[in-house]
């Protein structure tokens, strides 16, 4: 959806990767593999962007993996809990959710601009996609808080 | 095995990453047109590099094939074509008619060992009876005159180079047959000798020796070398003169076995004759 709005030919955040990175914790690594995949492919359908947005997800849900696997996260996954700002400190949810949105950004326009990589665009466009995705997340993350909380 | 279960078992999301991915690439490949074309030009340029190393890898193996071919190309040449880029023979070939043309054939071979700073130099080539190479066979170079085979085997022949004391062949310069003979008597290399011609011939330094007809072992018109020195001693009525060889016995490679076909019935009719 946000993809349609035109705010400016350097701004595509895509802010549905945060159903990625927030998958509950307990998830094993081949189911995680087949949404991520399955995902994307939803993705590229919506966008006409056949297999970007799924090899990008599939690189995003590694990532995730290996960053996931240096946090001690024992008891969320014992406790079958999500992956967002409630069950994980804000900081350490912060920190792993930029890490994954700008890298998403940077390898879906890096494949976008194959064969015409424009290094100054794909930078500007990387930065400003992944600064607004970051913020549209984190407010979806305090929204859902507060609907939760009442 | 059970440890590659185990470890297949433990990295098996690593192996459903991987088949995904490459599922994604011919997605992206396939149906999006301009990633298709920029993946096109970069695969025709590696496989246009890699093809062009295997060509030229395969070229280099295939150039004994080669060399052969075009060696049996020349020998052609030689006694066909009166337009040869070989040109020595090419009197032989206008003067004499069909008859002769076939007196003569041609067999490529290749020098395998060589001498060049001996007395009695010789080399052997890769040819010999089986190909129809017999003692007394004349051998020339692409540049001229190279020896006379020795002695044949089976596979093999020796020849005596130019560069032997034992050679002798009877020269013509510019055309005119001189009864002497040309020599080498181990003085200088490359450097062949004529005795005996009058000091009133009409000869000078860089004029053409070459074969003449007195011979049965080479077609009339072979280059031997040219004039490079011509001295009159006092009170001698005699040149004395040296001739640069026109082979390079050094990087001497490939050479062209003459088989005179007619110079046992022609050499039986001589000894009537004498």
């Amino acid at each position: 959806m946000l993809n349609h709005l035109d705010f400016s030919t350097y701004l595509l955040p895509q802010v549905f990767i945060i159903l990625l990175i927030s998958l509950p914790l307990h998830v094993s690594k081949i189911n995680q593999i087949l949404i991520a995949f399955g995902l994307g492919l939803l993705a590229d359908l919506f966008a006409s962007t056949p297999g970007f947005h799924a090899s990008a997800c599939l690189w995003l849900i590694l990532l995730r993996m290996w960053i996931l696997g240096r946090i001690d996260l024992k008891e969320q996954q014992a406790n079958h809990l999500q992956f967002n700002i409630k069950n994980i400190s804000a900081g350490t949810f912060f920190y792993v959710t930029s890490i994954l949105v700008l890298f998403y950004h940077l390898y879906l326009f890096s494949l976008g601009s194959i064969g015409a990589i424009d290094g100054y665009r794909l930078i500007i466009t990387t930065m400003l996609s992944s600064a607004l995705a970051l913020l549209i997340i984190v407010l979806i993350q305090y929204i859902t808080l507060r609907k939760l909380g009442e | 095995m059970q440890r590659l279960l185990a470890f297949l078992e433990h990295n098996l999301y690593l192996i459903l990453f991987v088949l995904l991915q490459a599922v994604c690439a011919f997605l992206i490949f396939n149906l999006n047109p301009y990633q298709q074309a920029s993946f096109t030009h970069a695969a025709t340029s590696v496989t246009a590099r890699v093809n062009q190393t295997t060509s030229n890898v395969t070229n280099y193996i295939g150039l004994k094939d080669q060399n052969e071919h075009l060696q049996n190309q020349v020998a052609e040449i030689f006694l066909s074509s009166p337009n040869s880029v070989l040109t020595y023979l090419n009197d032989t070939i206008d003067v004499q008619d069909s008859f002769t043309r076939s007196m003569y054939s041609m067999v490529p071979a290749q020098v395998l060992y060589n001498t060049v700073h001996k007395a009695n130099n010789v080399f052997v080539i890769n040819k010999g009876k089986k190909h129809g190479i017999h003692k007394n066979m004349g051998v020339v170079s692409s540049q001229g005159v190279a020896g006379i085979v020795l002695k044949s085997s089976n596979e093999y022949s020796t020849v005596m180079s130019m560069l032997n004391t034992n050679m002798k062949v009877i020269p013509t310069i510019n055309g005119s047959e001189f009864f002497t003979e040309l020599i080498w008597d181990n003085e200088q290399p490359y450097s062949l000798k004529i005795k005996g011609i009058n000091n009133l011939e009409e000869i000078e330094i860089g004029d053409l020796v070459a074969t003449g007809n007195s011979s049965l072992l080479f077609p009339s018109g072979i280059p031997i070398g040219r004039i490079s020195k011509l001295e009159t001693k006092p009170n001698s009525q005699y040149f004395n003169t040296e001739i640069v060889t026109s082979t390079n016995f050094r990087t001497m490679e490939y050479v062209f076995v003459i088989i005179n076909h007619k110079a046992n019935e022609i050499g039986n009719l001589i000894e009537d004759v004498e």
